[in-house]
């Protein structure tokens, strides 16, 4: 029995069945689907990373010894003047004392509550930097500016160097597993709060914690705004191809039911709900729509054509059988390449839409005939005017086959040459872009600030109190000073600044003694002076450990990109090494560290993954064609959409990112898809001993439709992923769309100029 | 109607009568329990302070202090703290003058600096020396500086205790509530503190209670287990003895400034 055969034999099983199939489907895909519960809400930047990725243990290490590194930071800036004014200075002094409500706050510093010590000889008194507001005049204001400017740790992290930006620092202390959302929530009620009081003041929300919280943010409003409009045009798209109202049911049904055990089997497996999964249901959408069109669309053509309900629904799956599995397998096969990265919310997003892709094979192949016979179904289907624009097309490529295979060359050769101009490189600062209220605070702080990220260095002295020791605080001071001197790096605070400080305080308050005095024992009493001192969340414990062995640095980053801030690190390992000793550290950590070299990593990863699902596609291709030639020629058409989308690129930009890698795993299984269909039918004409121009016609009356309804739905699909919120979907869906489109011009233009070239004559 | 309107004034009334009659009676256990480790006139003691991290590495710190009873109701005691561990700090003294409601004065006497400085700070709800008891806890028995609250009874460890309900009156306290439970001998047994957005911050054990003079009550050991940061602080008293007779001038800063001559 042949293979052919067997398909029939397989399709009237399952028409016998009918009814035991639509059921037992559909309780399978809601059990399944159940799983949708499971789906964790994302934990932010730290969902992004592996548990055990370098840079993110190096965080871990650094919280398990000085505490949470989350910060959650109000941006306070008046729409006319500085900071000092009594207004300005009022809210940041009552919402400073509303942080401390903060849901897991553990300390909250701003302009406000900073300790200011006042010496008048012998007597030190220690106070909030700004008290009574009520009783300030202009003269004390502008007091008020200028000591504030001269205080190392108000500029650059409680307020601006220009004094127009007011910052209120809340560190948090969250517990493990929890997300943001409950600071979140309460901070972006305090901003509303505030800026109703203060009509003439702007209150922002920002920092590692609003960061965080924007995965989830991002990804919450993404599915609930992009999903249902994209299933309406779907539904629209159907009818319009189909022109019946059942048929375009039971395509939906398909699509339906091929997302939600998907995202249901990502529930049982314990998936986040990261923005990139938000791409999982459209790719797993487009794909089933094509699997159902190329279905439907058929069997309709025999039932107008007077073919049977039944025999009109068997005779399809006889002919779609082959192309459907492969070009699921291959959509499967290409994204799983993603694998190879190392940012689980991408690999979770690939394995759900190869799941996604199996469902929507099986559903194809059973569902969709059961429903199709059990369903009352009258076909109005019509060739379609465009089957005369592609006759005629196939005239020309005929006629002209030559200078289609030079022009397209000519454009290739002429792409190719601005390929060396890109680069990969990352820029993490870029992935909440386009979502205006992150803008909006960002366009404040980056330009003042260099960003609202911290990153540390843990400086271990190996012995109890050792920090103590004024050779380790001048050595903090030596590498602060060649910190600030980088370009990644806005400012840095050390302990070595609060011994300096005190110095001068217990020494009058006289400038000349703002520096490390060079006895052990007095920093020591230095040290325990301050600690019996300070007020509720502000003591050092943040700073330096208990048996104060060694001390934590805090650096104000810049935003840098992967490139930048992994030369950046090494340059400070170098430091590190030639200039540290006695002293030791692991270097720098924080998320400006981690961020980008995890891209970097990850850049890494995905060109291992996009060499395994090339060469596996392109065998796969191969050997489904059991044929070398049609092999080599059917490379063309799956390379250069590729090489022609990285030209379009070089337009916009030179910069590669991951998310551009990732949009070339997503697509390759796509893009192969039309390959197949027209080769396998070009093979197949030229078998009833068809003459070459007579192929490319047969070609394009059987496969040139479905495959520019298939690639419409997939081009659709991503521009509707180009309205997420998370940068990097709109990257991915922008790049996807662009080599969809091209694809299917080289399908329709290039590859029947190969063909009618190189192919084999009848 | 009018029957209506003056059960409804009796009800109010009495509900009332019994919120002020939880307050009185809280702050009465409170004040019993305060004055009932009064009467000592001085005190040395030396004293342990060990710091526990959430992986139990543990630092000891030594302190030998003096304190001296002040038997104005409307004033705080005065106390003498000498430093002694890490060798750096030793000979480190501290006089402090506690007040009640209101800063209390601070003389620093630094050897490295050979000089006596006078620290005045309005906010003192800070770590004490990185442990988890703040300046502010080591008067947490003293019931003049909060608000009190009767909320009923609970066995704890075997003994029946009042549970008391308190409520800073310093506008700078690190804390909005404290939830304790004082024992039939008026011994403060555990203390919960909830922070400034009202969650439990920690808890302070109490224990190792001796009698001294034979009449007053006092814990040698003082556990604090912080319940955000999950850090400890355990505090031991060693040596502790009662009206040893010492001179009053001890306390005033001159005495603090001849160490610096």
């Amino acid at each position: 029995m042949n293979f052919e055969n067997r398909v029939e034999n397989f399709a009237i099983t399952i028409l016998n069945h009918r009814i035991k199939v639509v059921f037992s489907s559909i309780i399978l895909i809601m059990l399944i689907s159940s799983g949708i519960r499971f789906l964790e809400t994302p934990s932010g930047y730290r969902g992004f990373v592996q548990d055990d990725f370098k840079y993110y243990q190096d965080i871990l290490e650094l919280e398990e010894k000085y505490g949470n590194i989350d910060v959650l930071t109000y941006v306070i800036k008046p729409n006319k003047g500085d900071i000092f004014q009594k207004d300005v200075l009022k809210l940041i002094d009552e919402l400073t004392e509303a942080s401390w409500q903060t849901p897991y706050s553990s300390r909250v510093s701003s302009i406000a509550n900073h300790q200011f010590t006042e010496v008048d000889g012998d007597d030190i008194s220690i106070d909030n930097f700004i008290i009574n507001v009520d009783e300030l005049s202009e003269e004390n204001l502008s007091n008020l500016r200028e000591l504030a400017k001269k205080e190392d740790s108000i500029v650059n992290f409680v307020m601006s160097e220009s004094t127009n930006v007011g910052l209120i620092n809340i560190n948090l202390e969250m517990p493990e597993d929890i997300a943001f959302k409950k600071p979140i929530d309460f901070a972006w009620k305090q901003k509303m709060i505030f800026e109703e009081k203060y009509p003439e003041i702007f209150v922002g929300v920002a920092g590692s914690a609003q960061f965080s919280h924007n995965f989830q943010s991002v990804a919450e409003s993404d599915a609930s705004k992009m999903y249902p409009g994209f299933l309406l045009l779907i539904i629209i798209l159907t009818y319009l191809l189909l022109r019946s109202v059942m048929s375009s049911l039971i395509a939906l049904l398909v699509i339906i039911f091929s997302i939600l055990p998907s995202l249901g089997s990502a529930g049982w497996l314990g998936f986040e709900a990261q923005p990139p999964l938000i791409a999982a249901p459209i790719i797993i959408l487009t794909i089933s729509l094509a699997h159902a069109i190329h279905m439907l669309s058929i069997a309709l053509t025999n039932m107008n054509e007077g073919m049977s309900k039944n025999d009109a629904i068997i005779d399809s799956l006889k002919i779609n059988f082959t192309p459907i599995f492969l070009t699921s397998f291959t959509t499967g096969v290409g994204i799983a390449g993603l694998n190879f990265g190392d940012i689980p919310a991408y690999s979770e997003m690939a394995n759900t839409v190869a799941v996604g892709a199996a469902f929507g094979f099986i559903l194809s192949i059973t569902l969709l005939p059961a429903l199709f016979s059990l369903l009352p179904i009258k076909s109005n289907y019509k060739e379609s005017v465009m089957l005369f624009y592609l006759k005629n097309l196939a005239l020309l490529i005929y006629k002209f086959k030559e200078r289609f295979v030079i022009i397209i060359s000519l454009i290739c050769i002429y792409v190719f040459s601005l390929l060396p101009n890109l680069y990969f490189d990352d820029y993490f600062g870029s992935y909440f872009d386009r979502v205006p209220e992150w803008v909006e605070v960002k366009d404040i702080v980056d330009p003042e600030f260099g960003s609202s990220f911290f990153t540390f260095a843990d400086i271990e002295t190996n012995e109890p109190n050792g920090i103590t020791n004024p050779e380790y605080l001048n050595k903090l001071d030596e590498f602060e000073n060649w910190l600030v001197q980088q370009e990644s790096v806005a400012d840095v605070s050390t302990v070595s600044d609060v011994v300096k400080n005190l110095h001068k305080n217990m020494n009058g308050g006289l400038e000349e003694y703002y520096k490390i005095p060079d006895n052990k024992a007095l920093i020591a009493q230095y040290f325990l002076m301050y600690e019996f001192s300070v007020p509720y969340g502000m003591d050092l414990k943040n700073q330096m450990t208990a048996d104060k062995s060694s001390s934590r640095m805090l650096i104000r980053t810049n935003y840098s990109t992967a490139i930048e801030t992994v030369a950046f690190n090494k340059e400070v390992n170098l430091w590190i090494e030639n200039n540290l000793k006695p002293f030791r550290t692991k270097g720098v950590a924080g998320i400006p560290i981690m961020m980008p070299h995890l891209f970097t990593e990850n850049t890494n990863g995905l060109l291992l993954g996009l060499l395994f699902s090339f060469s596996f596609i392109i065998l796969v291709v191969g050997l489904s064609l059991r044929s070398l030639r049609y092999g080599i020629i059917s490379v063309v058409p799956n390379v250069v959409p590729f090489i022609l989308g990285f030209g379009i690129l070089t337009l916009f930009t030179d910069m590669v990112t991951a998310s551009h890698q990732v949009a070339v795993l997503i697509s390759i299984g796509l893009v192969v898809d039309a390959t197949i269909h027209f080769l396998s039918k070009y093979q197949k004409a030229i078998s009833m001993k068809l003459e070459a121009n007579e192929a490319i016609q047969y070609c394009f009356k059987y496969v040139g439709y479905p495959i520019i309804i298939a690639s419409i739905c997939l081009f659709s699909g991503f521009i509707f992923l180009t309205q997420s919120l998370f940068f990097n979907n709109f990257v991915i869906g922008g790049m996807c769309a662009i080599i969809i489109i091209i694809a299917l011009l080289i399908d329709l233009l290039l590859l029947p100029a190969l063909l009618l070239i190189f192919g084999k004559k009848a | 109607m009018k029957n209506v309107i003056l059960a409804l004034i009796i009800l109010i009334s009495t509900k009332l009568s019994i919120a002020e009659n939880l307050e009185e009676k809280g702050f009465n256990i409170a004040k019993s329990s305060y004055e009932s480790g009064r009467g000592f006139t001085d005190m040395i003691s030396d004293q342990l302070m060990i710091l526990i991290d959430p992986k139990g590495n543990k630092v000891t710190r030594e302190i030998s202090a003096k304190s001296l009873e002040n038997l104005d109701p409307n004033d705080g005691d005065k106390t003498i703290t000498y430093f002694e561990t890490p060798k750096d700090v030793e000979g480190t003294v501290m006089l402090s003058h506690t007040h009640i409601n209101e800063d209390d004065d601070q003389w620093l006497y630094l050897p490295a600096l050979t000089r006596v400085k006078r620290i005045s700070s309005s906010n003192k709800s800070g770590s004490f020396m990185g442990s988890e008891v703040a300046f502010e806890d080591f008067s947490a028995g003293d019931y003049r500086k909060y608000k009190w609250k009767y909320i009923g009874e609970e066995v704890y460890e075997g003994d029946l205790c009042y549970v008391l309900e308190s409520y800073p009156i310093y506008e700078n306290s690190g804390y909005t509530r404290r939830v304790g439970l004082t024992d039939e001998l008026l011994r403060a047994r555990k203390i919960d503190f909830y922070d400034r957005k009202g969650e439990l911050l920690k808890t302070v054990f109490f224990e190792n209670y001796n009698l001294y003079e034979d009449k007053i009550w006092m814990a040698d050991s003082m556990k604090v287990e912080n319940h955000q940061n999950k850090n400890a602080t355990i505090f031991q008293w060693q040596n502790r003895k009662l009206n040893v007779g010492l001179d009053k001038k001890e306390f005033e800063k001159s005495s603090l400034m001849r160490l610096a001559d």
